[in-house]
């Protein structure tokens, strides 16, 4: 099991009703971590409508999860 | 019939209100004014009204032409009674019908105002005492919340001081004089626009172009601060241009009063040295990634989601970074959400205004800056922010180059022009051999029924959906066109090419109606 820290923006931090959790996750990678936090959130976005940053750096999906690794999910918006 | 009528008998009101019943509108708002037992502290019996009536009947169904145009109601009537009246009766009965009823009070408002100070109608008082003297309607002037008067009143000869910004070491007279030579144009002047307009025409920036197709609502007041009360159903870039006149009389403003498209953008690009982004449409915004990478010219792009922004800027230099390196496609319709839909705090796009404002001047100065290829996030609830570096090799570059992904992007688009159509009537769209889906919301349909037969499907379920758009000529509609058209190009990516979008939505089709009306 890896334990990472989790940041939310926008509609998936509105759908996961937090801004950040910490989580231990089976998931190998981050697209694996990403399917996995949509089924217990209920994200409406595809991945592939989403960046995702790791560390504060953009990253690939299939960057495998560190121990400690800070993965943000960052949807586009449109508000203005 | 006339909309406006003077009549010296009693009339009958429920004829009136009968006159304004139609099934697309959802609200009704009626004032009647009744005379009443006293003026001015004197008591009064009853009064005599006179009216010259040829001239008070044109004057009467302008006001009423203008308060239809001024808020989008559907129609509106007013009747002014003359002769001998007695306390308790009526004097003047205004009645509006609109599809929501904040347009209808405001524009029920607008009428009696305008009535009360533009006819030529007179009053004869007669007093308790046996007494009687004749009174002016208009004698009150007052200068109404919609009067657009105050904007335009000459002042004081003006020199701008930028004193405050010149002491600024990297600033100085040199910066000053780039930045009365510069030419910026801001799409949107909302919430972000609102900041970055009245910053960089303080700043004294030389000339800023203003593109806003939407007139101010309400709504928009919590977070558009160079707009009031009584600037409401009025053209924002136009209000917006007043606002700078008043701001800063040395700043030359260009107006749009319609969006940009894939025809004229890569040429109005051209006019300007740099762009800043501030709508609240997915769509402007790709087009303006677009047009920045073909033309070179810097673009600075914001977004806000109700605590929370993003703010991006693009230097449109070879090697660069852009908005599709991040997200290659504009999100589905839907997808992401507006501040309509999901709601924001006011200071929200205010902040993020601020810093396009600043990141404006910073490149108009050349002031030291690290914030080309970065996307910028921030939230204000808990005052986090993330800077996170974009690596351009892993955006477009793997499919060439910025500057190739927003060639074909363009082409794209260029295609899609044309396929919102124009109808008068949605009954010619189906005798066209259209079918028609309704893709607004289950509870905007509810306040606004469409009155044709159609399918309901909202945009944010077109996704899901696409596989019922197949096989038929479809004509989509919604309020404005801009849900409809994006659904349209979405589906097309798809292959769906028997998809077409109603131009303007349905306010086009009533604002056509009351033409012809």
């Amino acid at each position: 099991m890896t334990t990472v820290t989790l940041q939310y923006f926008a509609q998936l931090r509105e759908q996961a009703g937090a801004g950040a959790e910490q989580l231990s996750t089976a998931a190998g990678s981050l697209r694996e971590l990403y399917t996995e936090l949509a089924a217990r959130h209920g994200f409406s976005l595809p991945a592939d409508a989403l960046k995702v940053a790791v560390n504060a750096q953009f990253s690939d999906w299939s960057r495998p999860l560190r121990d400690g690794d800070t993965v943000v999910f960052i949807p586009p918006v449109n508000g203005g | 019939m006339s909309r406006f009528d003077i009549s010296g008998e009693p009339v009958d009101l429920s004829a009136l209100r009968q006159a304004l019943q139609d099934a697309g509108s959802g609200g009704f708002c009626s004032f009647e004014g009744w005379v009443r037992d006293s003026n001015e502290g004197r008591a009064v019996d009853g009064l005599d009204y006179e009216a010259y009536e040829d001239l008070a009947r044109a004057e009467g169904e302008l006001i009423i032409q203008e308060a239809i145009d001024r808020y989008g109601v559907a129609d509106a009537r007013c009747l002014h009674r003359t002769g001998s009246l007695r306390i308790g009766d009526l004097a003047v009965w205004v009645g509006v019908a609109a599809a929501h009823r904040d347009e209808a009070f405001r524009a029920c408002r607008y009428i009696i105002d305008e009535i009360k100070h533009r006819l030529p109608i007179w009053k004869k008082e007669h007093y308790l005492d046996g007494d009687t003297a004749w009174v002016a309607c208009t004698h009150v002037h007052r200068e109404h919340e919609h009067d657009p008067v105050h904007h335009d009143r000459p002042g004081p000869p003006f020199a701008p001081d930028y004193s405050r910004q010149t002491r600024l070491r990297e600033v100085g007279a040199a910066g000053q004089a780039r930045l009365a030579a510069a030419r910026v144009l801001v799409i949107g002047a909302g919430g972000l626009g609102c900041p970055v307009l009245s910053y960089l025409a303080g700043a004294g920036v030389g000339m800023l172009g203003v593109v806003d197709p939407d007139r101010l609502d309400a709504s928009n007041l919590h977070r558009q601060t160079m707009y009031d009360a009584r600037d409401i159903g009025e053209l924002k870039a136009e209000l917006a241009k007043r606002r700078i006149a008043a701001l800063n009389p040395t700043v030359a403003v260009s107006v749009w009063t319609e969006p940009l498209h894939p025809g004229n953008v890569i040429e109005v690009f051209s006019e300007f040295d740099l762009v800043v982004e501030c709508t609240d449409d997915m769509r402007s915004r790709y087009l303006s990634n677009d047009a920045a990478i073909l033309t070179g010219t810097p673009l600075i792009l914001a977004s806000v989601y109700q605590y929370e922004g993003q703010l991006q800027v693009i230097s449109a230099k070879p090697g660069g970074s852009c908005l599709r390196c991040l997200w290659p496609d504009e999100p589905a319709p839907g997808v992401t959400g507006s501040c309509a839909e999901s709601g924001v705090l006011g200071p929200v796009p205010g902040v993020l205004g601020a810093m396009q404002a600043a990141e404006a001047l910073k490149l108009l100065l050349d002031l030291p800056r690290q914030d080309d290829g970065v996307l910028f996030l921030y939230n204000l609830l808990d005052h986090t922010s993330q800077r996170l570096p974009i690596d351009a090799a892993a955006g477009c570059a793997s499919h060439g180059s910025c500057v190739e992904v927003a060639q074909s992007a363009m082409a794209r688009a260029r295609g899609d022009v044309g396929l919102s159509l124009v109808f008068e009537r949605l009954d010619d769209a189906v005798s066209a051999g259209f079918s028609l889906v309704d893709v607004r919301d289950p509870e905007e349909i509810a306040t606004d029924p469409l009155g044709a037969p159609a399918r309901e499907i909202p945009a944010s379920q077109i996704v899901a959906r696409q596989a019922e758009f197949a096989g038929r000529t479809i004509l989509l509609v919604c309020a404005t066109g801009r849900r409809s058209d994006h659904a349209v190009s979405f589906l097309r990516e798809k292959g769906l090419l028997n998809v077409r979008s109603l131009a303007g939505g349905l306010n086009a089709l009533k604002r056509s109606a009351e033409v012809s009306s």
